[in-house]
This record gives structure tokens, sequence and C-alpha cells, in this order.
């Protein structure tokens, strides 16, 4: 009835396009029951059930609750090269710390050394809740990723990740989201970063969004990535399908970043996944929802 | 399936019945339609005693007359039989009320009672006014009290005239000057160069000296006569001025600081120096104006019980029973309008806002404020707060007790604010305290948060997008007959939720979406 609210014109070329109103009713009150949102909003509980599945993801080196724990997880952990250090019920990439050894066996962040002190106080500051909207956290030490050459010739820093969307364990959607001059190392379209299309059948990219136009390079390297293949393609698509199965959520936002080492992993779910994953890949929701019905018939 | 079709039936019903009972109304509404939309209503009472002397003893008063802005009904004299009594029109356009009796040295009550119904008027001033070829010459000559060719009342009006350019230029400078004289609540008389010699005076004085300084510069002028209602008994009755401009008697307290304009509560009774009341002499006498205020709803030619009468489902008894003040009732009514109107900017139309009621409770506080400095102030308020707390913010605390930082520096902000308005009369600063304190502080909480995980330029986006919302809830809830319809029509509360029921329903894109996903509609 609403719906002539809105001109009719305009209304006919939107079915394709799913908003956050249908998003939140179409998609998400019905496939994501609201008491199923810790084990994907808990990075912990969420590493839990996918050892539980035998997912790859990033080790776990250790769970802070207290403050008190911090100086002897500290010890167990600095025996590393490199380490991420996140607030486990962080939004939006908050609170997020990658620390490294450099030559002279000072741990630095984003190219500058930082103490101990610094380090301490970063992760009481996590557990006071100063990245999770007041509530009590945890802090999660794991594993440094470092990226699959594949992406350097793309653009060689920061961490890109795939995001593929699924619903009822269905692979929808996916793009990659990578780094730019402008976006200080973070793959967050809303951070300047660059979004790119995957052609999901055939696991190659297809073009560059920078929340404006679209380009067949990465706007910074110039590097033509149309029709590039994606390595480990056929593995993205397996963790990200047995990722869903293994969680009582049917619409999610899969999150892999593939390791120099091992490969695709994958580092969280999202119960509210974005909606620009569409402009990315010049693609309605509901019209890939369509097409994905139809082949299932078949 | 099953609950979606038991919520269309559930719906339907609510809508139809609701319907079906504000049709009922409808007809009577209209058929009462008042074209006047008063803005207060008062039943105003005179009531005088006094004893009669040996010779024939007489009271007078002015009585008021009906004009675009106030209408009198219902007008009435009540007093004993052995008065006679009787209104006479006078000549220069004023109306009296005599009451006289022969019967010596007896006590006597006589009461004239009547409706008011008022409404304000703001005056636009030409820069220039034309030049009256016929005005009646008393508007321009000295009178006893009003001494126009005094030297002093000459000097200061020249003085103050001095590098004008035009007519509206130098009415203002005479209205700021009137004004800037301190107020006394000087009961006696005061005339124009006792106003201007002593430098303080109560209304009646002040209004002398501005009549005195417009006609010694040639603008006819003039003294009015009447009543400030209020729901109390009173004795002081009040004047002011008018100027004729062009053709129009515009009206001027100095001592309110009314300018060109005439609140909704002035009761206009007469023009003219004069005396409100005039009795023989010598005898014993006391007055008293007994006002109340009258509940109505501004569109209704009806008066309370005929309001009751008109349909057992309506708020009226609420009203006539004054248990809940009238502000608060409005402002309960109000408020799931404004919410349904939040509800569709935001899932309709696309606008992010701080909170979700903040928009409805602002543009409610903006009504007392007023608008633009109301909206200043909030901006004011949000940075600032948000500003002060963004150490607080940097410093690592936790959630709740930044809270309770912001909310007492908001708290502090608010009362020095008061205070400073108060010491210094600046009188935007005082409204400060209208804004609903916890809201507002958790809105500038959520701003310095935005401030530091969204960026400043996000966060001033948002703010602005608040203030988009407030301003649309401000031209709704602004509209004056909206609190009176949902007192008469309480059903719309039921077509509310109705409506909420199916924008909570709707999947359609929101019309923001149409500019975020514009690549993808091409």
């Amino acid at each position: 009835m609403l719906s002539t609210i809105i001109p009719m014109k305009s209304h006919k070329k939107t079915k394709k396009v799913v908003g956050l109103n249908e998003r939140n009713i179409k998609l998400i009150y019905p496939n994501n029951p609201k008491r199923y949102y810790p084990l994907a909003d808990d990075k912990v509980l969420t590493k839990e059930i996918l050892h539980q599945y035998d997912i790859p993801c990033a080790e776990t080196y250790a769970v802070i609750e207290y403050n008190s724990d911090i100086k002897s997880a500290w010890e167990q952990c600095k025996t590393y090269d490199a380490l991420a250090i996140k607030p486990v019920r962080g939004r939006g990439g908050g609170g997020i710390k990658i620390l490294k050894k450099d030559t002279e066996g000072n741990w630095t962040s984003s190219g500058k050394i930082v103490t101990e002190r610094q380090v301490f106080q970063h992760m009481a500051a996590t557990i006071m809740g100063f990245y999770s909207l007041g509530s009590h956290d945890r802090v999660l030490i794991e594993e440094c990723i470092e990226p699959d050459p594949f992406f350097d010739k793309i653009y060689p820093s920061g961490v890109p990740d795939f995001r593929i969307i699924t619903l009822n364990q269905t692979p929808l959607m996916g793009m990659l989201r990578m780094p730019t001059d402008r976006s200080d190392g973070k793959a967050n379209l809303h951070q300047n970063g660059v979004g790119i299309g995957i052609d999901m059948e055939k696991g190659t990219l297809t073009q560059v969004y920078d929340g404006t136009s679209y380009y067949n390079y990465h706007p910074d390297s110039k590097f033509v990535i149309k029709n590039l293949p994606i390595p480990y393609w056929e593995e993205i698509i397996k963790i990200s399908v047995d990722t869903a199965n293994a969680f009582p959520l049917n619409y999610l936002g899969v999150d892999i970043v593939i390791d120099k080492n091992k490969g695709p992993q994958i580092m969280e779910i999202n119960v509210r996944p974005g909606l620009g994953i569409q402009l990315v890949n010049q693609q309605g929701l509901k019209e890939t929802i369509e097409k994905t019905n139809h082949l299932r018939e078949k | 399936m099953n609950s979606q079709t038991n919520l269309k039936i559930a719906l339907i019903l609510i809508t139809a019945m609701a319907l079906l009972s504000i049709a009922f109304k409808v007809k009577p509404v209209f058929d009462n339609y008042d074209t006047f939309n008063a803005q207060t209503a008062f039943k105003v009472n005179y009531n005088y005693f006094f004893k009669s002397e040996d010779q024939s003893t007489t009271v007078k008063t002015f009585i008021p007359k009906s004009n675009d802005r106030q209408r009198i009904s219902k007008n009435k004299n009540v007093s004993d039989s052995t008065l006679y009594f009787e209104e006479r029109a006078l000549i220069n356009g004023n109306k009296k009320a005599i009451w006289n009796t022969k019967k010596a040295n007896t006590y006597h009550a006589s009461n004239y009672e009547f409706i008011f119904e008022g409404k304000e008027k703001r005056y636009q001033i030409p820069v220039d006014f034309k030049k009256q070829p016929q005005v009646d010459e008393k508007y321009l000559m000295p009178s006893k009290n009003i001494q126009v060719e005094d030297d002093r009342i000459s000097t200061l009006a020249t003085q103050l005239a001095q590098g004008t350019q035009n007519d509206k230029e130098r009415i203002k400078r005479l209205f700021d000057h009137v004004v800037s004289i301190p107020s006394a609540p000087i009961i006696t008389l005061t005339d124009a160069v006792t106003t201007l010699e002593q430098n303080r005076a109560s209304c009646n004085g002040k209004s002398r000296l501005f009549v005195a300084l417009c006609r010694n510069l040639g603008y006819p002028a003039r003294i009015k006569g009447g009543i400030i209602l209020e729901n109390i008994n009173k004795r002081t009755s009040h004047v002011w001025a008018e100027v004729l401009m062009d053709t129009t008697w515009v009206p001027f307290d100095a001592l309110n600081n009314h300018y060109a304009y005439i609140p909704s509560n002035y009761l206009e009774i007469y023009q003219g120096d004069e005396f409100l009341i005039t009795h023989s002499s010598g005898i014993q006498f006391d007055y008293a104006y007994q006002i109340d205020a009258l509940n109505h709803i501004p569109f209704l030619k009806l008066n309370s019980e005929e309001i009751r009468g008109l349909s057992s489902v309506s708020l009226w008894r609420l009203v006539e029973g004054n248990v809940i003040p009238q502000g608060a009732l409005n402002l309960l009514l109000l408020l799931p309008v404004g919410g349904l109107l939040i509800a569709f900017l935001r899932n309709v139309v696309g606008v992010k806002t701080f909170g979700v009621f903040l928009p409805v409770l602002i543009a409610f506080s903006l009504l007392h404020t007023g608008f633009v400095s109301g909206l200043l102030l909030f901006i004011g308020l949000i940075l600032l707060v948000g500003l002060v707390s963004y150490p607080f913010d940097k410093i690592g605390l936790l959630y709740t007790p930044k809270l309770v930082i912001s909310l007492s520096i908001m708290v502090g902000i608010m009362i020095l604010a008061t205070m400073i308005g108060i010491r210094y009369n600046i009188t935007w600063l005082t409204t400060l305290t209208f804004f609903p304190t916890i809201i507002l502080t958790i809105a500038a909480e959520r701003f310095s948060r935005a401030t530091i995980e969204d960026g400043y330029k996000l966060a001033l986006d948002k703010l602005f997008q608040t203030l988009l919302a407030t301003t649309v809830c401000y031209g709704l809830l602004s509209w004056q007959a909206l609190p009176s319809i949902l007192i008469i029509f309480p059903e719309c509360i039921l077509l509310i939720i109705a409506m909420a029921m199916l924008l909570g329903r709707y999947i359609g894109i929101r019309w923001v979406e149409f500019y975020r996903f514009k690549p993808l509609l091409r």
C-alpha cells in the first residue's frame, strides 16, 4: 500500500535491488534468529564452531578476559614475530591492532614502534569495552595473516579480503575488498577502499568500484584485473558453504582472506552484511536470488 | 502466512472502527466550523461594589467590542434591580456601560460579564507611510498628560529622529528608546514629561511618552486601554499605544516590548487617554476583574458542554477535568504523530538521526523557544557538549560514567546560560531549559562518538540530517489545530498504530537509496 508513495516509474526498475528495509524484513529477520547473533558477533564463539567443523581460520594465540591476565598472556605471545590483537566483540574493524617485530626486535604497528606498555593499555581499553559499545569485552590475539602474493601485483599493502554472501547455504554474490592509497591499509568500502566484483561461476574478477565509478584496473596501481582468475576459488566457495552449514544462520556475509602459506581462511562472519556489494557487482541481489533459484530447480 | 492474514484482518478492523467513529463526528464538526480560529478564550467579569450617596449615583466603564482579532460574545449585565443599566456607543468609537441609581445610601453590586476569544496579530510596518489627508486632529494635538509640544519632548524626538532614513526607522528608534526606560510599578498617573524626567514608568507613563514622541514627529498616535487576560482575578488594567500607518492603527506596547504586535490575550477595551472606570465622586467604591481561562477548540463554534456532547469518544473530559495540564496532554498526543513522521523519514526516506524520538522532542521544545534561535541553541549545545566530552572519549572511560559526565556538563551549561540570560536580560538564553536534557545528552554523546568512529564529516552529516528531521517535525507540530484535532478525534492514535504496522512491513527502497544505487538503477 505504501509503495504507492514512491514514484511508480522507478519502482519497476528497483525491483532487482534490495534496499535496507527489504534486507531486514525479507532476508535477515526470517533467516537469522536473534538468539544466534552472538555466534557471529563474538569472534571466539565463531572460531570455536569453525574449529569443530575443521574450517580453516587464523590460529588463536590467546584470549584475555581480565586485566590481570594481560601480562601472562603477553609472555606467551611475544615469541611470535607478528600478531593481530582484536576486540572479541568489536564492530567494523575498530580496535584491531597488527603488531610486527622489526629487525631489531621492537614491536611496530603501522610502521611505528610501540612499547609493551602501549600494547597493555590498548588491551585494557579493549577489555573495558571501549571498542564494543559499553559492554565488557575480551581480547583475541591471533596469528597475523600474510596476504597471498597474488594480491601484490594488484595493490601491494594492507590485507585484502573476500566477502561472500550466502543465502540458505548457497553463495549468492561475492566481492574482493582492497586497500588504496587513501584507505590507510583498510579494505573497507566506507574507508576509501575499493570493491572488486566477482564472476561467481568463473571465479574471476570483473570490475573495480571506488564508490563513484567503475574501472577495469586498480585505480592506484593501474593493474588490469578484468577476467583475472582468483586463486583457490574452488576452496573459497567450499569453505563459505561449509561455514554457512556450520551456523544456524541462513543469510550470512562470510569474510575470507588468503594466507601466503595456509591458503583461504575465514576471518569473521556477519549477520547483517551490507548492500554495497550490489553496487560493486552492478547487480541487484533479488536478480541473483531469482537466478540461483532457477538454477536449483534445473 | 497465517499470522500475516490475521495481522491484515486486525489492521483492517482497527482502521475501519477508527474511521467509522471519526465519520460520526465529521459532520457536526464541519457544521460548527469556526473561521475565527481563536487562540485563547476567557470569561471576563467586571465586578463593581459601591454605596450610593444622597444624590443620583452613577458608575461608568468602557466595555469591549469585537474586531478582527477579538470576539466578544454572551455579554450581559447582572446587577441588582434597583440599578438602571444602559449600554451606550460613543462617537469616538468606544462603548460604555452605565449604571445609575436614585436610591440613596444603599450598597450595590453590579456585574458585567462576557466571553473573550482572541488571536495574536503581527503587523508589517511600511517603510514610509502615506500621508492621510483627513486625520482627526486630536491624534496629533497635545493633551494634558501628553505634552506633545513640550521642549523636552521636542528635543528628545528630534534627537532620536536624527540620521533616520524613513518612517519605519523613526518609529523603531522612538519605540526602542521608550522600551529602554526602566519599568516601575507606579500605580498613579504618570504623564509624558514626568516619564521622561524621572526615567522610570509603568505602562501608562511609557505609552504617553511614546504617543507624545510620535505626535511630535507628526505621526497620528493614540492611547489604547484594556486588560491583559490571565487565569486569575486582578485589579490592574493595562494601556499601550497605537500609531496610524496608512489606514491601520498598529499596536505598540513599550512596557512588554511588543513591537507592532498584540498578543492573543490582550483584551482591547477603549481608545484615547481615558480612565477605564469613572464614578460619582465621594462614593465608596471597589472593583475586581474575575478572569477565567476557558477550554476551547479553536476551530469549533461550540462551548465546553456542546463539545462534550459531540461524541463520547473524545478526550474533552480530560481537558475539562484539568487532570493533565494542557501542555503535557498536547505533548502526549503529539508524540505518536511525531514518532510516525520520524519512522517515515527513517524507513521510507532514509534520513539518519541521532535517536528516534530526539527530533520530535526537540521540535516540541522549539515551539517554546522559537524556531531559529532554538535550532541554533540546539546545535550549539550538541557541539559544545560533544566537544567537551571529546577528551573523555580519548581517555577511554567506560560508557555509563562518561554519559554521567556529559549529562553533568549539559546541565551545567544550561544553568550557566540561563543565569547569564537572566543577568544580562538575554531572553533567548533563558529558554535553554526547555530542552529535554537527558535525550540531548545522549544525542551529544552519540555525536562525539560518531566524530571518533566515523570522522567529523559523517558526524556533522548525521547532525544535519537530525536537524532536517527536526525541522520537518516542527512544521507538523507547529500546526496549532493538531492537538485539538487529536482531542476531538482520539481514534487517530489507532490509525497511527495501523500506519506504523504498514510502515513496519514496508520493503520498498528508501528514497536515499535511489541515490545510493543510482549506478544500478540506470
